[in-house]
């Protein structure tokens, strides 16, 4: 039905997206983490033995990929309810590369040489839009949850809130854990289709990428991290598409010096593999940096939105 | 709410807070009666925010202990002392400014409709498909009550950091009276406030407490401390030198010169 090609592209836009969300759950409380690409690892690990040495069908492995990257992801929430800021960062880098280690010397599922075999999953696309559907109107109702305000307030204030009646150490824990279970339901999305995974598959660069995907997008709102990840993920396919104009450019304008080394260059920087997907990245996020600091989509781009819907129960 | 068989609704003795070698609070004692308006005064620096942090649970004291209606607080934890019903304002106003008015008062009744985390979450992630929890309605139209009580009801869609500064304190003060609770701890409330401004303030205050709810409160402005407090309590340099009704504090030697000494010094 759809190219294979485009498939694949996005099949891992999707799950990026889905990574996004797992580092918006924490970031809503505050705590931002480096460490989902961790999580990932986890949840691709777990789902993969349920599937790949227990036989049991995807779902469950679904399942238990992201209950278990949930429990670990509790259990680093408690060390991470101290502390916050640069020192958060490098606590779940940490946590990331412990991850990385123990996949690496665990002989069970392959060690050095990778968890391979793992069942290929026919539908994955079906799959990740599916959870990202319910993770988005999940969101959405969070947003306009008790919940999710007093989500918000320990983000801004963790004392006001906490003299408020929030219980700042639970929401926090209960952010973490969600955070690292969506993570866990990424990676195990990921492990079935690639059907490989190892250690360097959920490297620190990965968490690196998510955290970008979210600080383009926007932290502010959910629609952030959707837009951020897909936005990144789509660009260097949108660029690379650019260069089938460009060739309708006459071939006498571009014949002589600078313009026909000006037109190879640009014409080979739009062609797109890894290390240059990374360049464009980092130029994004200092322009953003600069331009736009609270990332592409913020509260305020959907506040009239929000106001059609007040109205709509009019309040 | 049961009340305390003493009268008392928060009583603390011999409460001590040091920073490194500094005194903030030195063996206070303070007994606040069950719907009175109690002021705490003292020059700068004397430890009344120290105090409100140590009642509120935002600090620890070194010593003491804190009794809440015959309850002794321990060491519970701010939110845990939200729930059994202290409120309280902050000197430098703390509102959540990415949300609106409404909001903010809105994430005052958070406690009372939620106790568990657990049962928030569900429904947060679970109610009729479209439109919002029956929760959220009746919360939105309490937080309105509240709005409209200190008179900043046609204001609900603000953003809470667009009001002006006066405004901000009332809504400080709207959003801990949603919690409902049995004691407010007001910290200045009416400092950056104009002479009209802190008139209103002064007869809300008044009605805050015929809602039944005891006050206590932090205030530099002496003719609204004096006009409408029943007892107060003075602090200097971490220690109680005086307490009383506002008349005799007013003609109490230590506590003239504490004043008068500071201004010396001016």
């Amino acid at each position: 039905m759809i190219d294979e090609y485009i498939r694949s592209v996005l099949i891992f836009a999707g799950i990026h997206v889905i990574a996004a969300y797992s580092f918006y759950v924490p970031f809503k409380t505050g705590q931002i983490s480096l460490g989902q690409a961790g999580f990932m690892g986890v949840g691709a690990y777990a789902a993969g033995i349920v599937t790949a040495k227990l036989g049991l069908p995807f779902p469950l492995g679904l399942l238990f990929g992201g209950v278990v990257a949930g429990l670990v992801g509790i259990g680093v929430g408690f060390p991470a309810l101290r502390i916050r800021g640069i020192y958060l960062l490098l606590l779940t880098l940490g946590f990331a590369e412990i991850v990385q280690v123990v996949i690496l010397t665990w002989d069970y599922t392959g060690g050095a040489q990778g968890f391979q075999n793992i069942p290929f999953l026919e539908d994955a696309l079906v799959w990740i839009y599916g959870i990202i559907a319910l993770l988005v109107v999940f969101f959405a109702r969070l947003e306009r949850s008790s919940l999710g305000r007093a989500m918000d307030a320990v983000h801004e204030d963790e004392t006001a809130a906490e003299v408020m009646g929030v219980d700042v150490v639970r929401i926090k824990l209960f952010a973490f854990g969600l955070g690292a279970f969506i993570a866990g339901l990424a990676g195990a999305l990921f492990a079935h289709y690639s059907t490989y995974v190892d250690s360097v598959t959920f490297n620190i660069l990965v968490g690196v990428e998510i955290l970008m995907f979210v600080l383009v997008g926007g932290g502010f709102s959910y629609w952030g991290p959707l837009f951020g990840a897909m936005f990144l993920s789509l660009l260097p396919e949108f660029l690379r598409a650019l260069r089938d104009p460009m060739e309708l450019i006459p071939l006498s304008w571009t014949e002589h010096a600078p313009w026909n080394q000006i037109y190879d260059a640009v014409y080979e920087f739009l062609d797109f593999e890894n290390e240059k997907r990374l360049i464009v990245y980092g130029l994004v996020l200092i322009l953003m940096m600069v331009l736009r600091p609270q990332g592409l989509i913020t509260r305020s781009t959907i506040r009239p939105f929000q106001l059609v819907q007040r109205r709509m129960h009019n309040a | 709410m049961p009340e305390a068989v003493d009268g008392y609704c928060l009583s603390a003795a011999g409460l001590t807070k040091r920073f490194g070698g500094f005194h903030a609070l030195r063996d206070v004692d303070i007994a606040v009666r069950e719907g009175s308006i109690h002021a705490v005064i003292g020059p700068n620096g004397a430890g009344k925010t120290t105090l409100f942090n140590l009642l509120s649970g935002v600090m620890a004291p070194d010593s003491g202990e804190i009794r809440f209606r015959d309850r002794p607080l321990g060491r519970l934890r701010p939110h845990g002392r939200a729930a059994l019903g202290i409120a309280r304002t902050f000197q430098n106003i703390r509102l959540f400014g990415h949300m609106t008015v409404l909001e903010n008062v809105m994430l005052g009744e958070h406690w009372r409709i939620y106790p568990s985390l657990w049962r928030s979450f569900l429904k947060a992630a679970w109610h009729r498909p479209f439109g919002e929890a029956p929760e959220e309605t009746e919360m939105r139209r309490r937080a309105l009550e509240t709005l409209e009580f200190v008179g900043l009801a046609e204001k609900r869609h603000a953003m809470a950091t667009d009001l002006p500064y006066g405004e901000q304190r009332l809504l400080e003060l709207g959003r801990a009276l949603a919690m409902e609770p049995g004691l407010l701890l007001l910290d200045e409330p009416a400092a950056g406030m104009n002479i009209r401004e802190t008139e209103d303030l002064d007869a809300l205050i008044c009605r805050v407490r015929d809602r039944g709810v005891t006050v206590v409160l932090v205030e530099h402005d002496m003719n609204l401390v004096m006009g409408i407090s029943d007892w107060i309590t003075v602090l200097n340099f971490g220690d109680k030198i005086a307490e009383g009704h506002p008349s005799e504090v007013q003609r109490d030697p230590a506590v003239i010169e504490a004043y008068l000494g500071e201004e010396e010094t001016l």
